[in-house]
C-alpha cells in the first residue's frame, strides 16, 4: 500500500468551520471538563476536547451504585451530573481556552427550551468551538434518548440549537436510533455533523442479592464490549451521511480508532480507554501517524471511508 | 500509566498479600491510594483497581501495598512475580489530615480497612504523638494481618474477632464503644477505615463522645481522578454557590476521607 512516508498530514475539516489538527478527540463524559487532565498529558496535542454534558442548571446526577464493571466495558448510570453551562463558562472555560485544541460543549435538555438555551448561551463565547448534542443518554428520565430514538423529536432539538448558535453543531446518536433515517432527519434539521455512537442500553444483576447492581437498574454500556456495534452504524451512516461523521465506541488502540475512519468516519473520540490510561488519546494519535507512515498514506482524510 | 516494578509480592496469610511496587513515586500522604491496572495487555478485566497505600519502601524507592484477592483481578494480581512490570498511577485522594496535637490518635479498622493505617501510624509515631489501633476481623487468620503494627513501638492494638479466635469475641465497634467514654478523656481524633456499617457506627459513636472523626470510604472506581463521576457519595453538604451541586461528593477526587458528619450514612 504505497511508499512509506517521512511526514503525514493529520489534518481533518469536520465541516462547518471546524477544522481540527487530528482527527483524535476525547469523549464527553470521560474527560471531565479538560482541566482535571493536564498532570497527566499536554491537551494541545488533541484534535478537540468534549467536555462533560452540560445543562441550563446544575444536575446532582443519579444515586449510587452509578458505575460496575462488564466483560470488557461498563455500565454507568451517572444521570449527566454536571455544574452547569454557567459555572462551566465561568470556572473551566478560562483556563481551558488556553490550549490550542478546539474545545466542544456537548449539552443535554429535559426540554427542546433547555437544549435551546444552553446553546444560546454558549454562543459567542470565546474559546468554544462546537455544540455537541446529546439526545442520546440512557440515564435520564426525561430527555436525553427520548428525543436521540424519536425522529420528529430529535429534528425539533437540532433545528432549535441550529438557530440559536453560529457555532458548528454536532449531534450525537444513540445505536438504539434507525441509523439512517435518523442520519437524514437531523441533517435536514441543519447539524454540521453527526457522531455517533453513545452508550448502549444494559443492565447487570447481582445474583446474590437478585438485585440490579445500579441504583437505575439500567445503564449504558461502553468500551471495547460496543466497539463492533459501534462501527456497524458508523458504516451504515456512512452509506447516506452527506455530512462528517464521527465515530465514538470503545476505541483503545490507533487500530481501533482507523476501523471507524476507514468505515467513513472523519475523526474519532476516545471515551472509557481515558480510564485506563489518561493519554489514550495522545497514544491513538502517534499510532495514527505511524499507520500512515508504513502504509504510504499521506493525509488521513483520504483513509475515510476507504473500506474496499 | 506509570510503569512501575513488582519487588516483591508475598502471601503473609491465606488469601492475604504484600506487594512492593518499585516506582518513582511522588511524595504519599497516608490515606492516598493508587490505581493499579491488573493486565496491562488484557481488556478483561478493563478497569484499573484501587488500593491504599500501605508502606513507602525504604528509600523512598516505591510503595507497598497489601491486598485480599477478592475477585478476578486481585487473584491475576497474586501471580505477579517479582521483576514483573506493574502499571500503576497515583498516588490519588486526599488522604487523612493530619491532626494537630491529637493528644491520642484512635485508628479503628475493619477488615481489610486496615491498610491505609500502616504508614498512618508509623508517621503519628515519628512525630512523637499517641496512637492506638482497635482492629476488627472475622478469626484468627485475618487477624494476622496485623503482625506488623504489633512491632510498631508505642503503639498499642486491641483486636477483636468475630468467633473469638484472637482478641475479644465481638465486633470492632464493641471494643471502640467501650471505651470511647474513657478515649474521650484524652483522644481528639479518631480515623477509620472499613465497611460502611462499621464506619457509620463508629462515626455514630464518636460524634457522641464529643471526637472528631474521619472515615476512608469505599466505592467501585472507574477513573480515580474525579472525572467519570462514578465513586459518587451523598455527602449531604451543598456547595452554596449553585443549588445542590455538593449533594455527591466523589470518594477518588474529594475523598476517600472525609468527616464522619458529612456522609449520609443512610445513603450508603
Ligand atoms: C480507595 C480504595 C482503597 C482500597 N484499598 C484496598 C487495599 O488496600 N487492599 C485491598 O485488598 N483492597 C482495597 N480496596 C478494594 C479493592 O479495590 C477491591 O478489592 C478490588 O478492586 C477488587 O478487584 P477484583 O477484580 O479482585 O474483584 P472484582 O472481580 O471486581 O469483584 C469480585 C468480588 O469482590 C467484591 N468487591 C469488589 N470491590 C470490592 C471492594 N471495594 N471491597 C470489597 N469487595 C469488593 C465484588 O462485590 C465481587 O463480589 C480499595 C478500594 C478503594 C475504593
Ligand atoms: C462515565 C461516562 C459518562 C458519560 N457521559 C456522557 C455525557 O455526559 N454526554 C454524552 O454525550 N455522552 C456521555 N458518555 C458517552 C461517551 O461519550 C461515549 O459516547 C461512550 O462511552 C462510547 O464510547 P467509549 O466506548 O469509547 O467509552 C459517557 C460515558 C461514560 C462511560
Ligand atoms: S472513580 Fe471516576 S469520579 Fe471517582
Amino acid at each position: 500500500m504505497g511508499i512509506p512516508l517521512k511526514k503525514v498530514d493529520l489534518r481533518v475539516d469536520a465541516g462547518g468551520g471546524l477544522k481540527l489538527k487530528n482527527p483524535v478527540m476525547t469523549a464527553s463524559g470521560t474527560f471531565g471538563y479538560g482541566v482535571e487532565f493536564e498532570p497527566y498529558m499536554d491537551l494541545g496535542r488533541l484534535g478537540a476536547i468534549v467536555v462533560k454534558g452540560l445543562s441550563l442548571l446544575p444536575r446532582e446526577g443519579n444515586p449510587p451504585p452509578r458505575t460496575t464493571e462488564t466483560p470488557c466495558g461498563m455500565l454507568n448510570a451517572i444521570g449527566l451530573q454536571n455544574i452547569g453551562v454557567e459555572a462551566f463558562i465561568r470556572e473551566k472555560l478560562p483556563r481551558l481556552k488556553r490550549f490550542k485544541t478546539p474545545v466542544i460543549a456537548n449539552i443535554f435538555g429535559e426540554t427542546v427550551g433547555e437544549y435551546r438555551e444552553v446553546a444560546r448561551r454558549l454562543d459567542g463565547e470565546p474559546g468554544v468551538a462546537a455544540i455537541e448534542i446529546n439526545i442520546s443518554c440512557p440515564n435520564v428520565k426525561k430527555g436525553g434518548l427520548s428525543f436521540g430514538t424519536d425522529l420528529r423529536e430529535a429534528a425539533r432539538v437540532v433545528t432549535a440549537v441550529r438557530k440559536a448558535t453560529r457555532l458548528h453543531v454536532m449531534t450525537k446518536l444513540s445505536p438504539l436510533a434507525d441509523i439512517k433515517v435518523m442520519v437524514r432527519a437531523v441533517e435536514d434539521a441543519g447539524t454540521d455533523s453527526i457522531s455517533l455512537i453513545n452508550t448502549i442500553p444494559g443492565m447487570a444483576i447481582d445474583v446474590e442479592r437478585r438485585r440490579p447492581v445500579l441504583s437505575t437498574v439500567t445503564g449504558g454500556l461502553s468500551g471495547p464490549a460496543i466497539r463492533p456495534v459501534a462501527v456497524r452504524c458508523v458504516w451504515e451512516a456512512a452509506k447516506v451521511a452527506r455530512v462528517p461523521l464521527i465515530g465514538i465506541g470503545g476505541i483503545v488502540t490507533a487500530s481501533d480508532a482507523l476501523e471507524f475512519i476507514i468505515a467513513g468516519a472523519t475523526a474519532v473520540q476516545i471515551g472509557t480507554a481515558n480510564f485506563l490510561d489518561p493519554s489514550a488519546s495522545v497514544g491513538v494519535i502517534d499510532g495514527m501517524e505511524d499507520y500512515m507512515k508504513r502504509h504510504g498514506v499521506k493525509k488521513v482524510k483520504n483513509l475515510t471511508g476507504s473500506l474496499g | 500509566m506509570s510503569e512501575a516494578v513488582v519487588a516483591h509480592n508475598r502471601l503473609i496469610a491465606p488469601g492475604y498479600y504484600r506487594m512492593g511496587l518499585q516506582w518513582k513515586s511522588p511524595g504519599v500522604t497516608p490515606g492516598q491510594f493508587i490505581m493499579l491496572r491488573v493486565s496491562a495487555d488484557s481488556l478483561d478485566p478493563l478497569l484499573r483497581r484501587p488500593f491504599g497505600v500501605y508502606d513507602v519502601l525504604r528509600g523512598a524507592k516505591g510503595i507497598e501495598i497489601l491486598y485480599r484477592v477478592v475477585g478476578r483481578g486481585t487473584k491475576i494480581m497474586s501471580t505477579l512475580r517479582p521483576g514483573d512490570m506493574a502499571d500503576i498511577f497515583g498516588p490519588l485522594g486526599n488522604g487523612f489530615p493530619a491532626v494537630k496535637d491529637p493528644g491520642r490518635a484512635v485508628m479503628v479498622a475493619g477488615g481489610m480497612g486496615i491498610a491505609p493505617f500502616y504508614m498512618l501510624a508509623k508517621d503519628i509515631l515519628k512525630r512523637g504523638e499517641n496512637a492506638a489501633l482497635f482492629y476488627g476481623a472475622r478469626g484468627r487468620t485475618d487477624a494476622a494481618i496485623a503482625t506488623d503494627f504489633r512491632k510498631l513501638k508505642g503503639l498499642k492494638v486491641e483486636v477483636a474477632t468475630e468467633d473469638g479466635s484472637m482478641g475479644e469475641k465481638g465486633l470492632v465497634t464493641d471494643i471502640f464503644g467501650k471505651k470511647a467514654v474513657w478515649l474521650a478523656g484524652e483522644a481528639s481524633v479518631v480515623y477509620a477505615c472499613g465497611p460502611s456499617g462499621m464506619l457509620k457506627e463508629v462515626a455514630r459513636i464518636s460524634k457522641k463522645n464529643g471526637l472528631r472523626c474521619f472515615v476512608s470510604l469505599e466505592r467501585a472506581m472507574a477513573c480515580g481522578i474525579g472525572v467519570c463521576l462514578g465513586c459518587a457519595v451523598r455527602t449531604g453538604k451543598t456547595a452554596g454557590k449553585g443549588t445542590d451541586r455538593k449533594k455527591y461528593g466523589m470518594v477518588c477526587s474529594d475523598g476517600p476521607v472525609f468527616p464522619g458528619e458529612d456522609i449520609e450514612w443512610e445513603s450508603l
